[in-house]
């Protein structure tokens, strides 16, 4: 039961999506079913997410409980996602659902700081504290890249050679100052590197990579609405 | 130890140091090479200007704040030429950490300058979960998706939501993105409702966005922030792309560079290591 349940609903909700794409609903018994089970798709995937929470919380305060290594991380992750989440979701008026509660026990005056919009808790946290710390990581990648590339970036190979050379000609393309290097030889190179090394070979490669991964996602699908693949119930 | 033995096993916080450096010193001292336009760019800056005033245009927010100084200037220019046309511009995004805020914070400033009303000349709609439902969604009915905006408006008291019913109604998305969302509104909007969709996405993704725009299934690309220097460029507003150029181009010179010496080194103690 337990497998032949997930499978069925597998089946039926995948079918449903690939009659509806290949065969014009109206003319059909399925109406605007493909249409409404899109609309159960996201409340189901909104669904996903408070499930994410429920996991992420369940992990890290068992973590916290037992004092196990990084424990004291696994507390700041805690909470983290406590000081954003709550006043994201707290009513925001004093008419939203439980709004009147709220306000007669904490002072309406700081509504504004209630809910996501501009200016509030939410607001203020992903602004300041949380987009700065990813950008920062992103940006140390600079500094990983030009050490990395220093040291594993050779030529040791006539296939590795021809790729240093290619990304040392798209490098260049790539930023005003190094076009100008480039004009230095021909005015035609940078325009020349655009065509045929980016819309040429790299468009070829590109394609190829695209149809091989739709193929793999197609047969992939094929596989769970049949209900030979059974890995997503943990199988 | 000879010269090159050593510069092979450079200690890599002296990496670290001269990259620091080639980033701050443009930043102090502006050089300001000029930008050269790509022709992917300028056919998403002339798919945008060929659309008659006032259009009704999709704009994605669909990127994290990690990837904002390659994206953020991409929205901040395409908003500034899709308002200088006076368009209508629908805001979403697929990014659940951040993104509306993102739309919202960057949509407001925008407005700001150019007098924008919101729900009259631009609506947020925030964020749904599950984007390839939300993409299929979109095209029965705007409102079955998202009943109310970002802040919790029903979409039927918003003055432009009320002529926006689907994509029937939008004349051209404009995605910009850091992940594969940019993929799916070209295979899904684009080729199976028949949208129009350009893109703006970091410079790591523009090598496998060349094929959508080599098939035609793309109108125009930005690509990264060299990308976000040319639509600048072409809207006539120089901004945090144009200004982020040079150290760009200090940080490329000094990875070229670095790789050259570090091939150097590789080849003489090689053949020192045979002799």
């Amino acid at each position: 039961m337990k497998t032949t349940i997930p499978i069925i609903v597998a089946f039926l909700a995948g079918a449903l999506l690939v009659v509806s794409f290949f065969i014009n609903p109206d003319k059909i018994f399925i109406g605007d079913a493909s249409e409404v089970a899109r609309i159960w798709m996201t409340i189901i995937s909104g669904f996903a997410l408070v499930l994410g929470v429920v996991s992420i919380v369940r992990v890290n305060a068992r973590a916290v409980k037992r004092k196990s290594e990084g424990w004291f991380y696994k507390l700041m992750t805690l909470l983290s996602v406590f000081a954003i989440a709550i006043p994201g979701i707290l009513p925001i008026t004093k008419t939203s659902v439980g709004g009147s509660i709220f306000y007669s026990i904490f002072p309406e005056s700081w509504s504004p700081l209630l809910g996501t919009g501009a200016n509030s808790i939410y607001d203020w946290l992903f602004n300041y504290i949380d987009a700065p710390m990813m950008e920062t990581m992103f940006a140390m990648l600079a500094f990983y890249i030009a050490s990395a590339a220093y040291r594993a970036f050779r030529a040791r190979n006539a296939e590795a050679t021809l790729l240093l050379l290619t990304a040392l000609l798209v490098m260049l393309w790539r930023v005003p100052m190094g076009e100008a290097f480039l004009r230095l030889f021909s005015d035609n190179l940078p325009g020349y590197i655009n065509t045929y090394v980016m819309g040429g070979f790299n468009v070829a490669v590109q394609r190829g990579i695209i149809i091989g991964a739709a193929l793999g996602a197609a047969s992939m699908s094929l596989r769970i609405i049949l209900g030979i693949e059974r890995t997503y119930m943990g199988r | 130890m000879d010269i090159w033995q050593k510069l092979n096993e450079l200690d890599r916080r002296w990496i670290y140091f001269l990259m620091f450096l080639s980033i701050l010193f443009p930043t102090i001292f502006v050089i300001k090479f000029p930008v050269e336009l790509t022709p992917e760019a300028e056919q998403l800056y002339n798919a945008v200007e060929a659309l008659p005033d006032s259009s009704v245009v999709m704009l994605t927010f669909d990127y994290y704040a990690s990837a904002m100084a390659e994206t953020e200037p991409m929205s901040i220019a395409a908003l500034r030429h899709m308002w200088r046309k006076n368009m209508k511009i629908v805001t979403l995004t697929n990014i659940p950490l951040g993104g509306p805020t993102i739309a919202e914070r960057i949509t407001r400033q925008v407005a700001k300058e150019f007098g924008k009303v919101y729900g009259v000349d631009y609506v947020n709609l925030g964020y749904k979960a599950n984007y390839v439902a939300v993409m299929h969604g979109l095209a029965g009915s705007i409102e079955s998706i998202f009943p109310t905006d970002y802040s919790g408006t029903r979409l039927s008291e918003l003055p432009l939501m009320q002529k926006v019913k689907t994509y029937a109604d939008i004349k051209f998305l404009y995605c910009v993105a850091d992940n594969a969302t940019a993929d799916y509104w070209i295979s899904i909007v684009n080729a199976q409702y028949g949208l129009p969709v350009g893109a703006g996405v970091t410079a790591v993704m523009a090598p496998k966005m060349y094929a959508f725009v080599e098939a035609g299934q793309m109108t125009g690309l930005l690509g990264g922030m060299k990308g976000a220097a040319e639509y600048e460029k072409l809207v006539g507003a120089p901004g945090s792309a144009t200004r982020g150029m040079d150290a760009q181009s200090m940080a490329h010179f000094l990875i070229i560079f670095l790789v050259m010496v570090g091939n150097l080194g590789f080849f003489l103690t090689k053949k020192k290591r045979k002799v």
